[in-house]
């Protein structure tokens, strides 16, 4: 049976964008505060997994077109290039770099290597997680 | 509406820069001259201002406000009462709203205020199903909601 979700699809379009936010803060606080690229990528996986309990399948493909199998090979491409980048320096495995950067809009920043490494892992969970959802509800 | 927003926007944002201090007090001044501007020229403009339809979403959170702690106590006095002598029912509401976040609005506010839950929304979006605690008449009841919620949310919607 069909039922009218016009409540449940409206109110996604609004909390989808807050929890994708937070999951990208989330993201972002990890070096200093709780948080990190597991968490990150997980909240961004349970937005991802409302926007499937609101619409269908085919509607949640055709807004985001990534293949997200694909995410999590890239994903686990990024992790492990940034641990062997630290080989051409002449320096052991998985040896961090990290400066201080004067950046438009933000002041000074820290860039550390570990948040490449950390973008690795949040790929690879989310990538992961989707392609879990998507290959157990997709049973056409 | 968007477009006065807009051309709001734009007016402060030349006032920055023409009195070249790029600071958030100059630019709320800024956007409140241009507002004054806006109400000055309003019969350029199609429409209402938008400034009306701002008045009118800050008066549905004061009507929302009310009706949430007059329905409070209200069901507070059916819990702490001795004797259950309540009468609850499900009617159906007929909506003249038509886009989908007046709907959604609609129903949130009918449901955050206790002793009304909507529990469907039909098909074609003209009718709410309502449970409701305590209804002695259900076209008092139906009327209490249209005139408050509805018309509130109308005026938001349509200005």
């Amino acid at each position: 049976m069909k039922t009218n979700d016009v409540i449940l699809q409206t109110t996604t379009k609004v909390v989808f964008f807050i929890i994708f936010l937070f999951s990208i803060h989330i993201f972002f606080a990890g070096h200093y505060t709780p948080g990190g690229g597991f968490v990150g990528g997980l909240l961004t996986t349970g937005a991802i997994v409302l926007l499937l309990l609101a619409f269908d399948l085919k509607t949640v493909q055709l807004a985001l077109p990534f293949n997200f199998t694909v995410v999590t090979a890239i994903g686990l491409l990024l992790a492990l290039g940034t641990a062997a980048g630290a080989i051409v320096f002449d320096v052991p495995f998985f040896t961090h770099a990290f400066d201080y950067f004067e950046l438009p809009l933000f002041g000074k920043t820290s860039l550390h290597t570990a948040m490449l490494f950390d973008s690795g892992v949040y790929l690879v969970v989310v990538g992961s997680a989707i392609t879990i959802i998507q290959s157990i509800g997709g049973d056409d | 509406m968007a477009f006065q927003i807009l051309l709001n926007f734009f007016i402060a944002v030349v006032w920055m820069f023409m009195t070249s201090s790029l600071t958030p007090s100059t630019f709320i001044v800024g956007y409140i001259i241009g507002l004054l501007l806006i109400i000055m020229t309003r019969r350029f403009f199609k429409g209402h201002l938008y400034v009306w339809r701002l008045w009118a979403a800050i008066k549905l959170t004061v009507i929302f406000l009310k009706e949430l702690v007059l329905s409070n106590i209200s069901v507070l006095m059916l819990v702490i009462k001795p004797k259950l002598s309540i009468q609850p029912m499900i009617f159906a509401l007929p909506t003249e709203l038509e886009q989908d976040w007046e709907i959604t609005l609609l129903s949130s506010l009918i449901t955050l205020t206790p002793g009304t839950i909507v529990i469907y929304v039909s098909d074609d979006q003209r009718t709410l199903y309502i449970h409701a605690i305590d209804v002695n008449d259900v076209d008092e009841a139906i009327d209490s909601i249209k005139n408050t919620f509805e018309k509130a949310i109308m005026e938001v919607s349509r200005g």
